[in-house]
């Protein structure tokens, strides 16, 4: 295929995925002449190249459609459901032309007349607004149309030749236009057209996404070299100015190379009107689709892979979450139901919602039980349509989101709707991770499924590590945890220390609900390390999700949570069994009392809440900078403020080489950092009440028979905002106007 | 060695020449075509794989990327090798591999005639990873044939 044609492509499929946008917001708006200039500019385009490169099927139809568009436009139709539903049919037929000639390089030898006709019927007045009954809508096309529209041609001419050259030359350049930083530019930037787009077609430019690709790893290659360098170069005290500023610039470069690659997910929302549309008639729903967080921005490659996922997640909840209008009627909810899709970033992931007002799933007491809807061949829905139903659908998403990383929660309540949320990884190559030691080697552990550590010295392991039949369990916090030892998994004939011997370090990890604790000989530092692929011989194995260079040189297997959860047979129903068994008065002790990190600042001991804790790290006093008086640490340009309210900082001042412990914690949306001396323990904490009375004293907790500060997060001020980026936003939105 | 074997080649003058890089395992030559040689990395210690079939030499650092490699010992029923060995950077259908040798030896020139087909009497196993050898003129060169080194390849052909 030559270089023009595939630029016809890709031209054309932005216009056309313009087109489809603005057809799904015209039959809110059916009078807006911004919305059917922007669509007939669509089709005129592709009419326009076409004829110059000769594809005549597809210049063919671009014309039918071209002269019903500019009826429409001139004011002489007035878009009626019957209109919409056709010229989303000719979209449907331009994007199969454009479908074939990319596969096969010509437009192939399929018939389009019987559209055509249907076009031209449409652009009889009469017909078309007979064609206003919702029923024609639904049977989708020529069969509906009774009269045989008298011929069309009359109107054809003086419409086709009343839209010269000045229009191709302004919708040329917008089709360069997903770029710039306001994604919401479909409805707001339709009114200040000309200026504003040809400045956005200069300052941005086509890549290659291989091109991408290569740059991201060569990034993840310099990642892995300023890795290596800051260790070698640790201990330098020359060299700390230079590998902090190449630190800086690696880092600054990887957000940088990784934002080039950013899109936002208004490029697959997009999509969504569209489905929701076309769903809703077959099914015979009213569903209104809300879209927020469009300009929410997501790595390519990730945004393709959750296209999928997100269609089964949107028609699913159509099927199965949004009841039909006389079902909502007499469950006293309005006819038309609310379908949300939601974009948000949190911490280095990004959410996407999707959630309906519907039915719900009918086991709301078992969070568990939500799980199920996951497996293959579970199915909640009481018939099987074609739009689904099978089971399958939600285990693709799940396998999908989880190949990429990411996590899938669902939150029911019957009656009331389901939610269902993605967590997709802000990006696919660098993910954080955690180096275990075992068989004298380096192992990662995702960070993403680890949920606390324990350590069991040698001489604590018999009293600890209880067996059942050969089987190995740790009581956390009352409840039995399977435990996976590593070495023995990974060499089943060798020979194994026996717990007793060895120091055991129980990684507890949380994989698709399987939880169990995975015991290693050792840990080295938390690392972000850059996941490469492995070949299918290895992958086959199925323990391992790839390998990474760890910054000593060192090559390190990925652990792979999920599979080793398989392997070695721990199930959820395991899980629940166990629950079962341990079930009574101790669980729910443990429910009443909140879970705390207990940490000691500067002698004093104090409670963290454990479900705020983030990660808990490890780091030289160096990392630690200050902005006036205030500590904090840049990982990777995001500055993470640190509270040294217990004074450890102060403490090891003086000793650059000192490392020093932080909890990072979750507060509302940010992040907060807490210097510790030392992390303690896990413990539930139990209410406190001042003497005499029921009142629940506030900021402190019983914590292993202590009464324990807890440390208010809330508390920690947060850093300067930046006044200059609002205000440059400002100006440049005012010179995009 | 190998000025020898070109004259010879151009005695012979019709024939085809061939360049073959020689590796070395304990005692023994062996020929790989260069036509398949990406690169030769030189000293390295691949990283064992737990639980990977024993034909997999470990894993290796390989210009940002990880290249699994083929232990050639292990291949031809040789005892493993401690301490650093070279690798052979091979391409082939299902992407790059390393294959583990003792030693790189040097690159030769050789004639299409001196060629000769596996001897009908070597036994399957080793009948499936070699290609026939090369009559020098103090020794025979055994060929290796690296689609057939493929850890893809020797997957499917040998359970481990």
């Amino acid at each position: 295929m030559d270089e023009l044609t595939r630029e016809f492509l890709i031209e054309s499929q932005e216009g056309l995925d313009r087109m489809e946008r603005c057809l799904t917001e015209l039959e809110e708006r059916p009078q807006d002449a911004g919305l059917l200039g922007d669509i007939f500019r669509s089709v005129h385009t592709i009419k326009g190249t076409t004829g110059f490169l000769g594809f005549k099927r597809l210049e063919k139809l671009a014309h039918a459609g071209e002269n019903l568009l500019g009826l429409l436009r001139d004011g002489k139709l007035h878009a009626t459901q019957g209109i919409i539903t056709g010229l989303l049919q000719l979209l449907d037929g331009l994007r199969s032309i454009l479908k074939t000639i990319e596969a096969e390089g010509s437009e192939g030898d399929g018939e389009d007349s019987a559209l055509i006709v249907h076009l031209e019927q449409l652009q009889d007045a009469t017909t078309a607004v007979a064609q206003t009954a919702h029923t024609a809508v639904a049977a989708s096309g020529q069969s509906a149309v009774s009269a045989p529209a008298e011929p069309p041609p009359a109107p054809v001419a003086p419409v086709a030749s009343a839209a010269p050259a000045p229009v191709p030359a302004a919708s040329v350049p917008s089709a360069a236009e997903p770029a710039p930083p306001d994604p919401t530019v479909q409805t707001e930037a339709e009114k200040p057209r000309p200026q504003a787009i040809a400045s956005a077609a200069e300052s941005s430019l086509r890549v290659d996404v291989t091109l991408l690709n290569r740059m991201m790893n060569l990034v993840g290659e310099l990642v892995l070299t300023r890795n290596q360098v800051l260790q070698a170069t640790a201990n330098d005290p020359n060299m700390t100015m230079l590998s902090r500023r190449l630190d800086m610039v690696t880092a600054d470069l990887r957000e940088n190379v990784m934002k080039a690659r950013m899109q936002p997910v208004s490029n697959i929302f997009s999509k969504m009107p569209r489905i929701v549309r076309d769903l809703s008639q077959v099914l015979g729903r009213k569903v209104r689709l809300q879209v927020e967080g469009q300009d929410t921005e997501l790595d390519k490659s990730l945004l393709e892979a959750i296209k999928d996922p997100l269609t089964h997640a949107v028609r699913n909840s159509l099927d199965h979450g949004i009841e039909p209008p006389e079902v909502r009627v007499a469950a006293g909810k309005d006819a038309e139901g609310t379908l949300k899709l939601r974009a948000s970033h949190e911490g280095s992931h990004v959410i996407i919602e999707v959630s309906d007002d519907g039915a719900g799933i009918a086991v709301e007491k078992e969070r568990e039980l939500l799980q199920l809807i996951f497996l293959p061949g579970f199915s909640t829905a009481a018939a099987v349509t074609n739009v689904s139903g099978r089971g399958v659908g939600m285990d693709v998403v799940r396998t999908n989101v989880e190949k990429i990383g990411g996590k899938v929660e669902v939150d029911s309540r019957t009656g009331k709707g389901t939610t269902l949320r993605l967590r997709i990884p802000l990006t696919l190559a660098i993910i954080p991770a955690l180096i275990v030691r075992t068989l004298e080697q380096s192992f990662a552990l995702p960070q993403g499924s680890l949920s606390e550590l324990v350590h069991i010295p040698p001489e604590q392991a018999n009293a600890s590590i209880e067996w059942i039949e050969g089987v190995a369990l740790y009581r956390l916090r009352g409840k039995l945890l399977p435990l996976v030892f590593l070495d023995r998994m990974l060499t089943p004939n060798g020979k194994h220390r026996e717990a007793d011997e060895r120091d055991n370090f129980i990684a507890v990890l949380d994989a698709d609900g399987r939880q169990f604790g995975l015991v290693v000989d050792g840990l080295a530092d938390p690392e972000e390390i850059v996941v490469k692929p492995l070949s299918a011989v290895l992958k086959d194995i199925g323990l391992y999700s790839g390998a990474t260079v760890l910054g000593n040189g060192d090559l390190a297997l990925i652990l792979d949570p999920g599979s080793i959860a398989l392997k070695s047979g721990v199930t959820m129903s395991a899980r629940e069994e166990e629950a079962a068994v341990t079930s009574g008065e101790e669980v729910t002790d443990e429910l009443k009392g909140l879970e705390y990190l207990l940490v000691e600042t500067a002698g004093r001991r104090a409670a963290v809440p454990l479900a705020d804790v983030l990660r808990i790290e490890q780091l030289p006093l160096s990392r630690i900078e200050y902005i006036g008086y205030r500590p904090v640490i840049n990982f990777n340009g995001q500055l993470l403020p640190v509270e040294d309210s217990g004074g450890v900082l102060q403490a090891a001042e003086g000793k650059p080489e000192a490392q020093v412990i932080v909890v990072v914690c979750r507060d509302a949306s940010r992040h907060v950092g807490i210097a510790v001396s030392q992390v303690l323990d896990v413990a539930s904490g139990a209410d406190l009440f001042e003497a005499g009375t029921t009142q629940r004293t506030g900021g402190v907790t019983l914590l292993k028979e202590h009464v324990t500060g807890v440390v208010d997060l809330g508390n920690v001020p947060p850093l300067p905002a930046d006044e200059h980026q609002t205000a440059d936003w400002n100006r440049i939105a005012e010179t995009l106007a | 060695m190998s000025t020898a074997t070109v004259t010879h080649a151009k005695e012979n003058g019709t024939s085809a020449l061939v360049e073959v890089c020689s590796v070395r395992l304990e005692k023994t030559w062996f020929g790989v075509p260069i036509s398949h040689i990406l690169e030769i990395v030189g000293g390295a210690r691949p990283q064992p794989v737990p639980l990977a079939p024993g034909y997999v030499g470990g894993l290796v650092h390989y210009r940002g990327d990880v290249l699994t490699t083929v232990s050639l010992r292990h291949l031809l029923n040789m005892p493993p090798k401690d301490g650093p060995q070279d690798i052979i950077v091979l391409e082939s259908k299902g992407g790059c591999f390393g294959l583990l040798v003792d030693a790189v030896g040097e690159v030769l020139t050789l004639s299409a005639v001196d060629f000769e087909q596996n001897p009908s009497t070597l036994d399957a196993r080793r009948r499936a990873l070699l290609a026939g050898a090369y009559k020098l003129k103090d020794k025979l060169l055994v060929m290796l044939d690296p689609e057939r080194l493929d850890p893809i390849r020797l997957s499917s052909a040998q359970p481990s």
